[in-house]
């Protein structure tokens, strides 16, 4: 079998109505994969509709006006799509990927089901299963933890909005508030239709062009008050919990700041699994059942983050570590040595992000959400390999960790 | 269509190669057959603490030197140990194979296993064991599979506490040696290497691997019967079991169809009547299941209390239902869905090499793609139909977890 790695081209374009199109595309792939990116989500939301992100992207799948709910699934399947959505605080991404013949189709599907119908009907069966979303991370503990970890660290923030919201919103919401938000959020200038792998770029502008020809214009506006994140700690007990849960959060980079590569690094080398600081402090020790650390890169705004699940009996033992080592990083820095062992893991796990058109579609959707541009896979790996010791060290001369919220759910 | 080629090496390892020559990286997956199934009795867990202590020291290297060692090759790496393996994961570029499955082959015949580093081992593991408190599903799961098997098939993966507490250095040292090995061990490589390199390098570095082969239980069966767990959750947990056929059935495919029409996507039976039209869950669905010598059907639905009753009696007719036949469209748009399963699970190497060692470990070969695709293609309605009605998912294990005991029938 000969397969070469051929060059992938990237093309873009904003049409007329103010729908942006981008590609990256690669004729030796085997598949396409192509979806909607809104930007918007729980950040979006005022607490009377706290919710309504994720639950109207469950309700897009009820279908528009040209479309029922069963008909929406049985084309799916028709088409052997492998295909779902999510919605996080500020991006609801509708994502799917088929075998070329039906890409056309696809699109055309994704395409109309940004304008949907939103029947009562619907509706009101829908939020039983939202309801029953709720309750499943309910169970929970560790869900829950960052649920509630974040929206004591943005203490009235709109980042720290829960993507799910409550029983209470949820059972409140109206038909009438999630058209009126849909109507505002879904305009063509907040939306990015992203596609990857075998795309026929032609053939795909004129098909989106015809179909969203009709699309009304508007701008869709986002809130960006200045984040003042709690310092300190919080411990609050749960019932559902028989086990210690505890998030750091610290002030971080965005996902427009071009330090995000050395932030990414930092996290690995703070806490990644098998071979990190944390990993040595507190798994080694056999301290706790699992530690990690990483980054959420937001818009304008950015979290350093520690996750970890221990025995209530060790819970002071472990955030007294925790401190010790952020401690010692921030006065120490991070040595040479573990620099290079990150950007070596780094630099494996971008080759295999770019082996499937789905892991692509993601990979060059959500940064352009943030940064309107492209980076082939090739530009993050010089990118990653040109960090310094001097960029990882820059981030924690700003002593982030020193502004720590720890938040821990125990045992009631 | 890329072909699979298997050797079986001298030692008794089984070698599975992939080539895909444009692949700059190699996934490798690694099954060794040391699982709870064959964890000594009184010994309960043990796989899982060796899975751990592994990596507290190889050959002339302590811990740390370990996975730096590993870290400086740029290899990704996972490990976890399961009901009737311990699987060992990477991804590293192909220019690094030979020095990669080195350091594998020091984890795996010179390990230290220091005395001192075991009792953090132990902690961790009881710290797992103890968490399936906060997940009520796989809790459940756990209850389910000890209610379906009466030998060691129906073990907790994650062990027993007080054998977690009790077992010794030396005991589990034993155990080591004893199933640690090269017999039944499945090796699989898919990226940019070749067979003949792959051999070599495979040699070189686990050519002496000797040892293993500790045979797995014969599966033994309980009764069916219905159980429910007392736990105060937000949402009843509904699992059920029913008998299905395996991979040498001649009726396999007809199985394997009629569970995607059952469950396969958004537009099947069970997503349609539990979900979408009733709203009575997030999350049901029924998937294909088993263990080696015995394959099932396992059912899944999470619901609040008041809707646990409606939700298990719906699943139960969905399933029963399948007996009355399939229509020409729901088989025919499944067998398209399974066509674009394969072909994309061919685009990941990692998915591929995970596949392929269930292949090997299940029927002791790997299936091509384009055989699948046959077996799938010759499946017509009357054919699937009449496999249906004589063989019908009745007569399930049952288990629920919640606040209160549901009418189960």
């Amino acid at each position: 079998m000969t397969r070469t790695k051929s060059a992938l081209e990237f093309k873009q374009t904003t049409l007329e109505n103010g729908l942006t199109v981008i590609a990256e595309i690669n004729p030796e792939a085997r598949s396409v994969a192509l979806g909607y990116f809104c930007r918007t989500g729980s950040r979006d939301e005022t607490p009377e509709v706290a919710g309504v992100s994720h639950f109207l992207e469950h309700m897009l799948f009820k279908g528009s006006q040209n479309r029922d709910a069963p008909s929406v699934n049985l084309e799916f399947d028709q088409m052997g799509a492998q295909y779902n959505a999510y919605t996080s605080e500020e991006n609801t991404v509708y994502y799917g990927a088929v075998l070329p013949e039906f890409a056309p189709r696809l699109l055309e599907l994704w395409t109309d089901l940004m304008r949907p119908a939103l029947r009562q009907e619907d509706f009101d069966t829908e939020k039983q299963v939202i309801l029953e979303e709720i309750a499943l991370y309910e169970d929970r503990p560790s869900v829950m933890l960052f649920d509630w970890g974040r929206a004591r660290y943005f203490a009235g923030h709109p980042l720290g909005n829960s993507v799910l919201g409550t029983t209470r919103s949820i059972s409140q919401l109206t038909r009438e508030q999630m058209a009126e938000y849909q109507a505002r959020r879904y305009t063509p200038s907040n939306l990015v239709l992203t596609l990857a792998g075998k795309v026929d770029w032609e053939r795909t502008l004129d098909l989106v062009q015809r179909l969203t020809a009709n699309w009304s214009k508007g701008a869709a506006h986002r809130a960006y008050p200045e984040v003042k994140g709690t310092v300190g700690e919080l411990r609050e007990p749960y019932p559902k919990a028989t086990q210690t849960y505890l998030a750091l959060l610290a002030p971080g980079v965005s996902a427009q700041d071009p330090r995000r590569y050395a932030a990414n690094i930092l996290a690995n080398i703070l806490g990644e699994e098998g071979n990190s600081r944390l990993h040595w402090a507190l798994t080694d020790q056999g301290l706790v059942e699992s530690v990690g650390a990483g980054v959420d890169e937001a818009d304008r705004a950015g979290l350093f983050y520690v996750y970890a699940q221990t025995n209530p009996a060790n819970e002071e033992a472990v955030k007294a570590v925790l401190r010790a080592e952020l401690n010692r990083l921030e006065r120490e820095g991070v040595r040479p040595d573990e620099l290079q062992r990150a950007k070596n893991k780094l630099a494996t796990a971008l080759v295999f992000a770019g082996e499937t058109p789905m892991q692509r579609l993601m990979s060059v959707g959500i940064p352009y959400i943030y940064n309107h541009t492209y980076e082939p896979l090739s530009e993050i790996a010089r990118k990653v390999e040109a960090v310094t010791l001097a960029d990882v060290n820059g981030l924690l001369e700003e002593k982030p960790f020193s502004r720590s919220f720890i938040y821990s759910l125990v045992p009631a | 269509m890329a072909l699979t080629q298997v050797e079986i090496l001298p030692n008794g390892l089984t070698l599975a190669v992939e080539e895909q020559s444009w692949n700059p990286g190699v996934a490798m997956q690694l099954l060794v057959p040391v699982g709870a199934v064959n964890d000594p009795q009184g010994m309960e867990g043990a796989a899982s603490l060796l899975e751990g202590w592994l990596w507290k020291g190889a050959g002339s290297r302590d811990a740390r030197a370990l996975a730096d060692a590993f870290d400086d090759l740029g290899v990704r790496r996972a490990s976890s140990s399961a009901l009737e393996h311990t699987t060992f994961a990477a991804q590293f570029l192909a220019d690094k194979l030979g020095p990669v499955l080195s350091l594998y082959a020091d984890v795996l015949m010179h390990p230290q296993l220091p005395g001192e580093a075991l009792e953090a081992v132990r902690q961790i593991a009881l710290q797992e064991l103890a968490a399936l408190e906060d997940q009520p599903p796989k809790k459940m799961f756990a209850v389910l599979r000890r209610a379906v098997f009466a030998s060691n098939h129906g073990r907790n993966p994650s062990g027993s506490k007080p054998d977690l507490e009790s077992i010794s250095a030396e005991a589990l040292r034993e155990d080591f040696a004893r199933r640690y090995g090269p017999q039944g061990a499945i090796l699989a490589l898919v990226g940019g290497v070749s067979l003949e390199q792959a051999k070599e390098a495979v040699t070189n570095s686990l050519g002496h691997w000797q040892g293993g082969g500790v045979a797995h239980p014969p599966v033994e069966l309980r009764p069916a019967q219905a159980i429910h767990l007392e736990q105060d959750t937000a949402q009843v947990q509904i699992g059920l079991i029913y008998p299905d056929i395996s991979y040498d059935h001649p009726e396999f495919y007809s199985a394997r169809l009629a569970a995607q029409i059952l469950s396969g996507g958004s537009s099947s039976r069970l997503f349609t009547e539990v979900r979408e039209k009733r709203g009575l869950v997030y999350s049901v669905y029924a998937v294909p299941n088993g263990v080696k010598g015995y394959s099932y059907l396992t059912a899944y639905a999470g619901t609040t209390p008041e809707r646990a009753d409606e939700t298990l009696r719906v699943m139960q007719a969905e399933i029963a239902r399948l007996s009355e036949g399939v229509l020409e469209e729901e088989l025919e748009r499944t067998k398209i869905g399974l066509r674009s399963a394969l072909v994309m699970q061919e685009e990941s190497s990692r998915t591929r090499a995970a596949s392929i060692t269930r292949d090997l470990y299940m029927m002791g070969r790997v299936r091509t793609l384009e055989e699948i695709e046959t077996q799938i293609a010759a499946v017509d309605v009357p054919r699937i139909n009449r496999y249906l009605a004589a063989s019908p998912y009745h007569n399930p294990w049952i288990a629920t977890l919640g606040p209160r005991k549901l009418a189960a029938k």
